[in-house]
């Protein structure tokens, strides 16, 4: 039995161990490359061993986690994002000269933290993983120690993921003080006789949901988002955009799922509220942002809401929606961090949008693939966003949830403006000074290689997404 | 909790215990407020009670050392907390609860080997072989 | 497998011309007007040969079909299917391409190649908007032309053109989005209905819906496609993206983008929703009629020749919502025939002014003048094309609106009436335009270079071909009639049926 639960283990191990790894290979030798190769080599291991165990799904690790396809899919999702991460990271810190090894100890940390908590069934592990997440967030939003809105960022988010983690410790308190269990499971099947939502039920959730609001920056809980983005450096803002992100929302999906929202309850009228917040005051508020990455925060409250519709749809389409959606938000935002990490790495300079200008003809492939991750964002067809978008909205009908559709519709067309002055300044004519200035290379081979593949993924994704499609109904729709 | 019934008996030290608790720091504080002195005028209402005019800016940069022997404390005394939990059950968790604890002492120790060879455990010196550590200081 | 190269050589085109060398303009224009050119040789070649290609399919109004999975799990496929409409339509934007090309040949001197691979691009998702016959298919190909039109206005274009492109994208994506609403509430209530989820045009144009229903997702469609038309009350976009796009930009715009409006009400609003379009028509005529006047008697009142070239546009496609809508096979046939004749007349018109702004430096029509003695060969083409506009008998204006006022008057005399007092109006404009910008002193003493041999080559295509749809309507009726017949049917029915 313990030999069964090492092996579905795996990737959990390999990522764990590569952390220590690297902190040994650190000690003794300090490489920058040697450092980011072990790293990109465990993550890649970790996604080969995530498909290697998936024969042996589902099972149950101990008490704690639960080793299903659902699990086993976000995971290798979240691994291979790390490994995205990793490559951009690269290209950035071989520009800084600063203890940049630690980024690599840190992140993959944080991916650990995120691979327990999508694969957690027990509030125990929900906060194990959380913590190890959170924690290396804090380092790794503050890693550039001498700039002050980096350290800022990190003090900033230490306070309010603290305060989040308290709030979501009270909820999980409440609940097992109703329910006497810390299983996802048991504490929320409803015995009979007992009455299905008594209040310190209902307070637990809620405050489970004020938690996990915070992380998924959803409306009433997102005013770290901006600051965040903006303050930490790129490549830990793609991390934290996708990977912190998408994990808590899986594990949202998950315990919402087994609750089995109805639609008219308190709690489902209340996520809706949040979701459609979260879709208007995202789009809303971008519009008044002159900084890309805080557009791009704004947007990502905006897509977390959008998510929250599939959670909300709990049909037969809703898991496969949600879960082509996270791969191509994944997919897009990673390459629009990566490519603002190229940018800031070598040009330097302010991150408004106004830099941007004529960024596509210094570079016209980073320029062509920031376009169509942008595209991907705003949902235009032959880009992954698309398909994505048009799943959410497959689901919402489906279950007849048409305010929600209606208000999804509404604010991505506010969303498209924001974006499209992003892309027209990309191809704006290009400022004097900065003329006949392209540095070359326009990207170092990791930088390139990512970026490349995530541009073909998203275009991959967006054109032909049927092979895609049948993986995710195969692991998460049954 | 409903129907969990109250063991009064078995509380009480409790209770006696907090109210000597309440009590003392009642005492504590309200004894130094009736037999205290007071003096006003001076320097008296700056920081450091002690009447020294104090110069200079409050806005000193200590050195982090200090903090990092604090941490170093926490985390070392966290980790005999789990060894005792592991130390009261060695027999029923057997091997494999020992291995479990090798792993975990070997983490640790890795992680003592990092901050060793980053230079975190030097006190004073700052031969560290970190680059770029002394600008950032 | 045609119909796939129909869309492929464009896009391999704009491959070639986005990969070929910095500074290396002429192979790029080359690669671009050999694209279209072979395109158009395919369409021509398809077009010539129907007969024959209809025998082989087997009846049916389809000409040709290709039809591949793509999204099994939620019943998309990748179907592309021709039928007379479709062949008429891609005809044109095939030439219209390659006018656009060539007239772009001195308008563009900046970010060349980005240039070509923008208009071919649009060129291959407008023929895919024409082809798709599948829903999902139709609308990725249908948003995949928005992209390229915002580039072309938003980076070549005039002085206002980031206002006109944000409103231009705004506009039409926010409509198109409730399109999307729509085909997937189709889609649903199909698959409720029969158990089969599919987008497929044959399989969803017999479903059963409730009046109330019926209405709502018809007006999905509906706003969309009028949208893009620009009749009356959403016409917004349209003058500003007109004026503000460059000359190729505007060949595209007013040539393409509005008939892809056409098309689909054409196509999908109406066979789709048969008893919501026939309840709809009469206020889809009335916006009508509106465009119509409204575009008319707005083009008479404008200064600036660009923006008076946008307007005449809204009051000619008022014509093929009329016709679309009066619910005969004649009207449809006429509103097809005024698509053809406005693409190529308003698209001389704009590639005219485009050049003679160019040469003086400005639209404002106040400043101009004299012409006529300083460049007789454009003033001669912007003659002829004033008087294809205004509908003149001999070019395939005239056969179009006459062919809509004829479906017209059958169903609503009045209505006819009203329209016909366009042509009154049509006139007015469409000379006062000449007079002002070729007759008349020459104030400002302009001296400007006439027509060079490109842009002659571009107006004697353009003159060829609105003539001989002119002159022999034949060739576009008797291909697009079966096609248009088998389209047209589910709206008489319906409309009798009211009666």
């Amino acid at each position: 039995m313990v030999r069964g639960d090492f092996f579905i283990l795996l990737p959990l191990i390999i990522t764990g161990g590569a952390a220590v790894a690297v902190m040994l290979l650190i000690s003794f030798r300090r490489s920058h490359l040697a450092t980011a190769t072990v790293t990109l080599v465990a993550l890649g291991a970790a996604v080969i061993s995530v498909i290697c165990v998936a024969a042996a799904a589902p099972r149950q690790a101990s008490a704690l986690l639960i080793l299903d396809s659902y699990a086993l899919f976000y995971m290798g999702l979240i691994f291979a994002a790390g490994c995205a991460v990793t490559m951009i990271a690269y290209d950035y810190f071989e520009r800084q000269t600063d203890h940049r090894e630690e980024f690599y100890l840190l992140l993959l940390l944080a991916t650990l933290g995120s691979a327990v908590l999508v694969s957690s069934n027990h509030f125990a592990s929900l906060f194990l993983g959380l913590e190890i997440l959170s924690v290396s967030l804090y380092a790794l939003i503050a890693f550039h120690r001498e700039r002050l809105p980096s350290v800022e960022a990190g003090v900033r988010y230490l306070i309010l993921a603290a305060a989040s983690s308290a709030f979501l410790l009270f909820g999980m308190a409440l609940i097992y003080l109703e329910r006497g269990d810390m299983t996802f499971f048991r504490s929320t099947q409803i015995a009979s006789g007992v009455p299905a939502w008594s209040p310190l039920l209902l307070a637990g959730t809620a405050l489970l949901i004020v938690g996990i609001g915070f992380k998924l920056a959803l409306v009433p809980f997102h005013m770290w988002t901006p600051d965040i983005y903006e303050g930490a450096p790129p490549p830990a803002t793609a991390f934290i955009a996708s990977v912190s992100k998408g994990a808590a929302f899986v594990l949202l999906l998950r315990y919402v799922t087994l609750f089995g929202l109805h639609s008219g309850s308190v709690q489902s009228a209340a996520i809706a509220a949040i979701a459609v917040a979260s879709m208007f005051f995202g789009n809303l508020l971008a519009l008044r942002e002159e900084k890309v990455r805080r557009v791009l925060a704004y947007s990502s409250i905006a897509h977390m809401g959008y998510l929250l519709v599939a959670i909300l749809a709990a049909g037969p389409l809703a898991a496969v929606a949600a879960g082509y959606y996270l791969v191509a938000y994944f997919t897009s935002i990673i390459g629009s961090f990566g490519i603002i990490s190229v940018r800031e790495g070598r040009e330097g300079g302010g991150d408004a949008v106004s830099d941007y200008r004529g960024y596509a003809w210094r570079h016209p492939w980073l320029g062509g693939a920031f376009t169509a991750m942008l595209l991907s964002l705003a949902g235009i067809p032959i880009t992954a966003g698309f398909v994505g978008k048009f799943y959410l909205l497959a689901a919402g009908l489906e279950s007849s949830l048409r305010l929600l559709v209606v208000v999804l519709v509404a604010s991505s067309a506010i969303g498209l403006f924001y974006y499209l002055r992003i892309i027209i300044t990309l191809y704006g004519p290009p400022e004097a000074e900065r003329q006949g200035a392209a540095i070359t290379p326009a990207v170092s081979l990791a930088g390139g290689v990512a970026l490349t593949a995530l541009t073909f993924l998203l275009i991959w994704f967006g054109a032909y997404p049927a092979p895609l499609l049948r993986l995710i109904q195969a692991m998460v729709g049954g | 909790m409903s129907g969990a019934e109250l063991n009064i008996p078995a509380l009480w030290p409790f209770v006696v215990y907090s109210g000597v608790v309440i009590f003392m720091a009642i005492g504590m504080l309200g004894t130094s407020y009736i037999l205290g002195e007071r003096h006003r005028g001076g320097a008296m209402g700056q920081p450091y009670e002690c009447g020294i005019v104090p110069t200079g800016s409050a806005r000193l940069r200590h050195s982090a050392k200090f903090y990092l022997i604090a941490v170093f404390f926490v985390i070392f005394d966290l980790e005999a907390v789990f060894v005792f939990a592991w130390a009261v059950a060695v027999r029923e968790s057997g091997w494999a609860g020992y291995a479990e604890m090798l792993i975990f002492i070997g983490i640790l120790l890795s992680a003592l080997v990092y901050l060793w060879r980053i230079g975190a455990l030097e006190w004073g010196s700052r031969h560290t072989p970190r680059r770029g550590a002394e600008d950032s200081l | 497998m045609i119909l796939v190269w129909l869309i492929a050589v464009p896009c391999i085109g704009a491959l070639l011309a986005g990969i070929s060398p910095r500074g290396r303009e002429l192979r790029c224009r080359g690669v671009t007007i050999a694209a279209f050119a072979i395109n158009l040789a395919l369409t021509l070649a398809l077009w010539i040969m129907h007969p024959a290609v209809l025998r082989l399919a087997g009846g049916g109004a389809w000409f040709a079909e290709f039809d591949r999975a793509w999204i099994p799990s939620l019943g998309i496929r990748f179907h592309l299917a021709l039928d007379g409409l479709s062949l008429v339509l891609i005809a044109l934007t095939n030439f219209l391409g390659l006018m656009a090309a060539a007239a772009s040949w001195r308008d563009i001197t900046e970010k060349v190649r980005f240039f070509h691979v923008n208009l071919l691009w649009m060129a291959a998702a407008v023929i895919g908007v024409f082809l798709a016959v599948d829903l999902f298919l139709f609308y990725s190909f249908w948003e995949l032309m928005l992209v390229p039109l915002y580039f072309l206005i938003g980076i070549w274009g005039h002085e206002q053109r980031l206002y006109a492109a944000f409103k231009f994208f705004i506009f039409t994506q926010a409509s198109s989005l409730l399109m999307l609403l729509s085909l997937l509430g189709l889609y649903f209530i199909h698959g409720r209905a029969t158990g089969v989820y599919t987008f497929d045009y044959g399989a969803l144009m017999g479903t059963a819906l409730s009046p109330g229903t019926g209405m709502w997702l018809m007006l999905g469609f509906f706003v969309a496609f009028v949208i893009k038309l620009a009749a009356v009350p959403l016409h917004n976009w349209l003058p500003d993206a007109h004026t503000q796009a460059p000359t190729a930009g505007s060949v595209i715009l007013a040539g393409l983008v509005l008939k892809v409006g056409a098309y689909g009400l054409i196509r999908f609003a109406v066979p789709l929703f048969p008893a919501a379009s026939a309840q709809f028509a009469p206020v889809a005529m009335g916006m009508g009629v509106a465009s119509i006047l409204y575009g008319a008697i707005l083009a008479f009142a404008q200064t600036d020749i660009k923006r008076l070239v946008a307007y005449t546009s809204v009051s000619h496609m008022g014509f093929v919502l009329l016709g679309v809508y009066a619910g005969s096979t004649v009207a449809l046939q006429g509103a097809v025939m005024v698509m053809l004749a406005h693409g190529i007349s308003t698209s001389a018109l704009f590639i005219l002014v485009g050049a003679l702004s160019e040469r003086i430096g400005t639209r404002e029509m106040g400043r101009m003048g004299g012409l006529w003695a300083a460049a007789p060969r454009m003033s001669g083409s912007l003659l002829v094309f004033a008087l294809a506009s205004l509908g003149l008998p001999g070019f395939g204006n005239f056969v179009g609106e006459f062919l809509v006022l004829l479906g017209v008057f059958r169903m609503s005399a009045p209505l006819a009436a009203v329209a016909a007092v366009s042509l009154i109006t049509a006139a007015i404009y469409s000379l006062w335009m000449f007079q002002r910008a070729c007759h008349g002193p020459n104030s400002e003493g302009w001296v400007i270079p006439d027509l060079s041999g490109i842009e002659a080559a571009i107006m004697a295509g353009m003159i060829s071909v609105t003539v001989w749809l002119g002159i022999y309507p034949g060739a576009v009726l008797n291909v697009t009639r079966e096609a248009l017949e088998s389209l047209r049917p589910d709206i008489t029915s319906a409309v009798s049926s009211k009666r």
